[in-house]
């Protein structure tokens, strides 16, 4: 990494070699700090310094002495995560949906991709890409409002137009069933972040090698077969890391999916409650800050783990692909 | 070209310049904590000033009322800006009527006000996040309903009786005896008595009803309109409620017959009489109604779960808003809508026509007294002005709060605008609408200072506080009058059970879902802990009470 | 890099049958429908008579128009458009600071030649694994720095994410070559030069496309809103409509048109549904707008870091 001994300038012998080399290592490179200082900075605002005030979690805090002097409670804040029977369903629910999304991006993602890739008019296929894109523009909020339009038990499309159309009589009361939030949300997720998974593989599909498709046509093979043996396994680099990416935030939920879309009704906890938005009650509605730095650690800590754990076993099976 | 400066020096350099970042980084943080919300020049309470100002006689030369001690001389006193927090809708003209109270106040105790509303549907999460980044703030409504205990076991508050009471380092002293005297001397005892938390006040009370009771308030034009007016007046229980509003939504099918949302329905605590001893969120009650001081569960109670089931039957048959698990907006607000025939209320005597007039819709409302008068904590402690820990002047900041209960210029300003703009008087304590009524009307009389001061409307009775008095007597005390639940030995059960509660009572008690959910919410409560809370709650209660006797 | 287009004509070799062709484009035609018919529903609504939307529900047909509701909203421009204002303050200058500070930040631990290169992709990298989570963030916003009520706040969260360094880094490291770098070092430039004069143009794409990630989560975002800001003017659009939905009282609350109206109709009943509606139209009318112009850059974009990275 260090330039090499050549570029010392004449008249230096008096100088020994490594400090000139260290002088005209800072002399080249100090620029570099200084170009990632201010957004080391923000790093240490915004991710380490917060780090410092994980300690809440192990406290009891009094605002009137302040957090550093309020009194230390071990691990009496985590008893409620896992004193409770809500423990084991936030958990399970986090995991659950993220398990179903990873599964959902994968095989429709690359589904859609394949059939783009097959159609034949290319200028259709663009047009469709845009339209399968678009919901990925579109925030939250704006898609609470939509699923609102379809969803709402009065006067909503579903319950006024469309299931009457199919015979069934009686509304759904859809904001107080918890159950059909376990396909509604799946399906809404899918919805939204669709298009950006289909057009990664659709790109990683273009770029393989035509000749691997004109040496397989010539021998036979049929189109089915050579997406199995061809397309499928040059794209799994890229298959694999956009999954272990969301693997690595399988702790982690959409907020805005679970909290915005479901409009925080508490009926739909059983299905549509995770561990953020169990935190951000935590925090905003009961104003417990222990309780609720507790859960956030407890996601933190698990989350890493998760990542460490998949990459090692990524490592196992194919070493490139493997994040770190 | 090669520097003669040794390589040290370089390292150096770049060490200092990574120094500096970090140290202004630090700084931030550091000094940051100095950096206040509202200005406040002068570093330290002006306490030590301002306790010797307090023996002298009154210098003050505008109309204060009666009840004005020797008071405070404005110009010994720095110059300070209070931050007013309180719960209820921002209203346009605040500009206007902060700048007419600033004019009145530098020369009462040479302060100004910063009035910050925060709407009912935001204000419990806005609340916590204040609290959490310790913003500074003076005067703050807090009610033992709305988490006051929570709040002051989180020292959000201080406290306002404790002779021993430091701020900035300063001795400050008994703050209600040195500069609240007027407020000692209005409000009944049984108020302050009522809102102790382990023998302090950490708010004052608002000097206003004592009972409560149960009702509803519904649109009397419409009533009219339709010839229920007869049907309603003979109104006594929930069920008498139902062919009236079946009437209601046959002829008016734009209007919601009925408007619930979670507090507000056949089961909120003023209606069926549940005093949760402290937090509403926390299950574990006593019946208002009764002389039982023993702690038992909602689910225990046969009117709760009766009500369950009217509910449910009301929804079903479209009486009740659609929305009432989910909706964040405040009855009153709902009713200002104009597409809402009527709501939950607790009473008092002209409840109505202070609604009525607080939404701008004149005479338009009536009310229907059902079930019986009482007394609990949540009524004596229900409406409080709290002095937050975050204060940088809780002297003044009392001060304030001591003419919010005996100035009844400035309460009437706060409470109703300027005159002439936004009310008109009628005569020397009635008064009506003005022309920009609509600009400035919080609505909020019963959560700022002595309401025995403000201004009655022409449509409310004149008699409006003796009214009030009457009201008061006879009302049947609950059996744990007095008492506030202290929830830190069961904290973490309290938190699940809360969480727990978020997820089915806003849906229940609305009517949304069938009652036999209750059964589920029961059993989850008893899997985590609710039986500990009871024994909990039931063993400070008797030591209370035997303190009492 | 060749293009998506060129590549196109090679792949006559694996089209498909017609019968199948058909398929796919029945297929597409029905999920492109999906994806903006939505879309459309909202904007009807909003054009219908509140009267005809409670009675008869959402419809693609409504039996009666009306533009109440957008009239509403206009009485009450003002909020409306000062958190437009906000939130075009904040895409623009955050995602102005974001790619400054990311592509900064990329840049040296692009470069093979530097020596602590991998310390520092450590350290941004670990902040994708490891997060302390809301309430210290939230701590060290309010009570350290004391940032709240302030547009900084708005935009301080999203100047720095790891995910796009990372994008930035690969495509600096593969697609700038070093050649490149050392000739110019010859020549006697700096780094400073260098990075502006040589990488930064090289690399238009995947500056593209960063910015347009950055700005969609800028212009989407609804959180800090929620945390940060106390007073109800300050808050970015999505905050606004997010309010909306639960609590009409926000639109009103305040309301110049409310006031108004009332003191000429007293019997005016808020448009409740149909104002919602309006205020997603509001809200989502220029992304709609804008989206079919970035769209093309953004899928470029996104394959070039796929293929690359």
């Amino acid at each position: 990494m260090q330039q090499a001994v050549g570029t010392t300038r004449p008249g230096a012998a008096a100088v020994p070699a490594k400090t000139k080399q260290n002088q005209g290592y800072w002399k080249r490179f100090g620029v570099f700090y200084l170009m990632m200082a201010p957004a080391l900075i923000v790093l240490l605002i915004n991710n380490y310094l917060p780090m410092l005030g994980s300690i809440i979690a192990f406290k009891n805090v009094n605002y009137s002495v302040g957090v550093l002097k309020s009194p230390w409670v071990g691990l009496q804040n985590f008893e409620y995560l896992f004193n409770t029977t809500d423990a084991w369903k936030i958990t399970r629910n986090t995991l659950a949906y993220n398990a179903v999304f990873i599964v959902l991006n994968l095989i429709v993602g690359v589904a859609f991709a394949l059939m783009f890739n097959a159609m034949r008019s290319r200028k259709l296929a663009k047009f469709h890409q845009t339209a399968m894109f678009l919901p990925y523009f579109l925030s939250w909020v704006v898609i609470t409002y939509l699923v609102y339009g379809f969803l709402n038990p009065e006067i909503g499309l579903l319950n006024k137009t469309i299931l009457p159309a199919f015979g069934v009589q009686h509304p759904i009361d859809w904001y107080t069933e918890p159950f059909y939030w376990m396909f509604i949300l799946p399906i809404v997720n899918t919805w939204k972040g669709i298009g950006y998974y289909a057009v990664i593989y659709l790109a990683a599909i273009i770029g393989i090698d035509q000749e691997y498709y004109e040496a397989a046509t010539i021998d036979g093979a049929s189109r089915w077969r050579q997406v199995w043996s061809i397309t499928l396994p040059l794209i799994r680099p890229v298959i694999i890391v956009l999954t272990l990416l969301q693997i690595g935030r399988i702790f982690y939920a959409d907020f805005g999916l679970f909290f915005q879309v479901t409009r925080d009704a508490g009926a739909l906890y059983d299905t549509t409650l995770v561990i953020d938005t169990y935190v951000y009650k935590g925090f905003l509605v009961t104003g417990d800050i222990g309780m609720s730095s507790a859960a956030g650690m407890y996601q933190a800590v698990v989350g890493f783990i998760l990542v460490l754990v998949s990459n090692l076993i990524i490592r196992r099976v194919s070493k490139d692909d493997a994040l770190f | 070209m090669l520097k003669k400066s040794t390589p040290s020096v370089a390292r150096m350099s770049l060490i200092v310049a990574l120094a500096l970042i970090l140290s202004a980084v630090l700084a931030a943080c550091g000094g940051g904590k100095d950096k206040g919300a509202s200005s406040s020049p002068s570093a330290s309470p002006s306490a030590s000033a301002s306790a010797s100002e307090s023996a002298q006689p009154s210098a003050s030369a505008s109309a204060s009322a009666s009840a004005s001690s020797g008071a405070i001389d404005p110009s010994k006193l720095p110059e300070y800006q209070l931050k007013v927090v309180w719960e209820g809708p921002p209203q346009k003209d605040e500009k206007a009527v902060e700048a007419k109270i600033n004019e009145y106040l530098k020369g009462k105790i040479n302060a100004t006000v910063d009035l910050a509303p925060i709407d009912w549907g935001q204000w419990d999460n806005k609340m916590n996040l204040m609290i959490a980044s310790r913003e500074a703030m003076d005067v703050v409504f807090t009610a033992q309903w709305n988490g006051h205990a929570n709040n002051v076991s989180k020292g959000a508050y201080l406290p306002l009786n404790d002779p021993n009471l430091e701020a900035g380092g300063e001795k400050v002293g008994n703050l209600l005896e040195q500069y609240g005297q007027d407020i000692l001397k209005t409000l009944d005892p049984a108020f302050l008595e009522g809102a102790k938390i382990n023998g302090l006040n950490y708010g004052v009370p608002t000097n206003k009803e004592l009972a409560a009771q149960g009702g509803v308030i519904y649109r009397k034009d419409i009533a009219d309109e339709l010839g229920l007016t007869d049907a309603l007046d003979k109104v006594q229980t929930v069920a008498d409620l139902e062919p009236i509003l079946l009437t209601v939504k046959e002829k008016k099918p734009n209007m919601i017959p009925l408007f619930f949302r979670d507090g507000e329905n056949f089961n909120s605590h003023y209606f069926v009489q549940h005093d949760y001893l402290g937090d509403t969120n926390i299950d574990g009650i006593v019946k208002k109604d009764g002389d039982d001081p023993k702690v038992i569960s909602r689910f225990d109670d046969p009117v709760y779960m009766d009500n369950l089931r009217l509910a449910r039957k009301f929804f079903q048959e479209g009486l009740i808003n659609k929305d009432a698990a989910t909706t964040q907006l405040g009855t009153q607000d709902a009713m200002k809508k104009g597409n809402v025939f009527m709501i939950m209320s607790s009473l008092k005597p002209g409840k109505d026509a202070e609604m009525a007039n607080a939404i701008t819709m004149p005479d338009k409302l009536k009310q229907i007294n059902m079930g019986p008068r009482t007394v609990s904590t949540g009524e004596t402690a229900g409406a409080m002005l709290a002095i937050s820990a975050t204060s940088k002047d809780p002297a003044r900041a009392m001060m304030f709060i001591d003419l919010l209960h005996s100035d009844k210029y400035l309460v009437n300003l706060l409470n109703f605008g300027i005159e002439g703009e936004h009310y008109v008087k009628v005569s020397d304590n009635v008064i009506k609408a003005g022309p920009k009524a609509a600009d400035y009307s919080p609505g909020v009389a019963w959560e700022l200072g002595n309401q025995f001061l403000n201004y009655t409307f022409e449509t409310e009775a004149p008699d409006k506080w003796d009214q009030f008095k009457a009201f008061n007597e006879g009302a049947h005390k609950s059996p744990a009058l007095g008492f506030t639940f202290d929830v830190t030995p069961v904290k973490s059960q309290a938190a699940v059970i809360t969480n727990i509660r978020s997820q089915y009572a806003a849906a229940l008690e609305t009517g949304s879902v069938d009652p036999s959910k209750a059964d589920e919410w029961k059993s989850k409560e008893k899997a985590n802990g609710l039986d500990t809370i009871i024994a909990e709650k039931q063993k400070q209660l008797d030591a209370f009470l035997a303190t009492k006797k | 890099m060749t293009t998506i287009a060129s590549k196109r004509k090679l792949a006559g070799v694996h089209e498909v049958s017609a019968g199948a062709n058909a398929a796919f484009n029945i297929f597409f035609w029905i999920y492109t429908a999906l994806c903006v018919v939505p879309l459309i529903l909202i904007l009807i609504v909003s054009f219908t008579d509140e009267n005809t939307v409670l009675v008869n529900g959402y419809s693609f047909f409504p039996h009666k128009l009306s533009l109440a509701a957008f009239d509403f909203l206009l009485h009450d421009w003002y909020n409306v458009a000062f958190s437009y204002g906000v939130s075009i303050f904040v895409t623009l200058f955050g995602t102005i600071v974001c790619l400054a500070l990311m592509t900064l930040y990329a840049y040296p631990i692009s470069r093979r030649d530097f020596r602590h290169r991998g310390l520092f992709s450590f350290i941004m990298f670990f902040t994708l694994l490891y997060n302390a989570g809301l309430v210290p963030f939230y701590i060290m916003y309010t009570q350290y720095l004391h940032l709240q009520n302030t547009i900084l706040a708005l935009m301080l969260p999203y100047f720095v994410q790891g995910f796009f360094v990372l994008i930035l880094r690969t495509f600096f490291s593969n697609s700038v070559p070093t050649a490149l770098l050392e000739s110019a070092k010859i020549d006697g430039a700096g780094e400073w030069r260098i990075f502006a004069q040589i990488v930064l143009p090289l690399s238009m794409p995947v500056l593209a496309t960063v910015a347009l990630f950055c700005t969609l989560n800028y212009w989407n975002d609804w959180f800090q809103s929620l945390l940060f800001i106390n007073d109800n003017k300050m808050v970015s659009i999505q905050f606004r409509m997010y309010k909306a939905m639960l609590d009409l009282q926000f639109l009103s609350t305040n309301s110049q048109a409310y006031s108004a109206i009332l003191a000429a109709n007293p019997n005016f009943q808020l448009p409740s549904e149909t104002v919602r509606m309006a205020m997603a139209v509001v809200g989502i009318g220029p992304i709609v707008f804008v989206y079919p112009y970035f769209q093309r850059y953004f899928i470029k974009g996104l394959t070039v870091g796929a293929v690359k990275g």
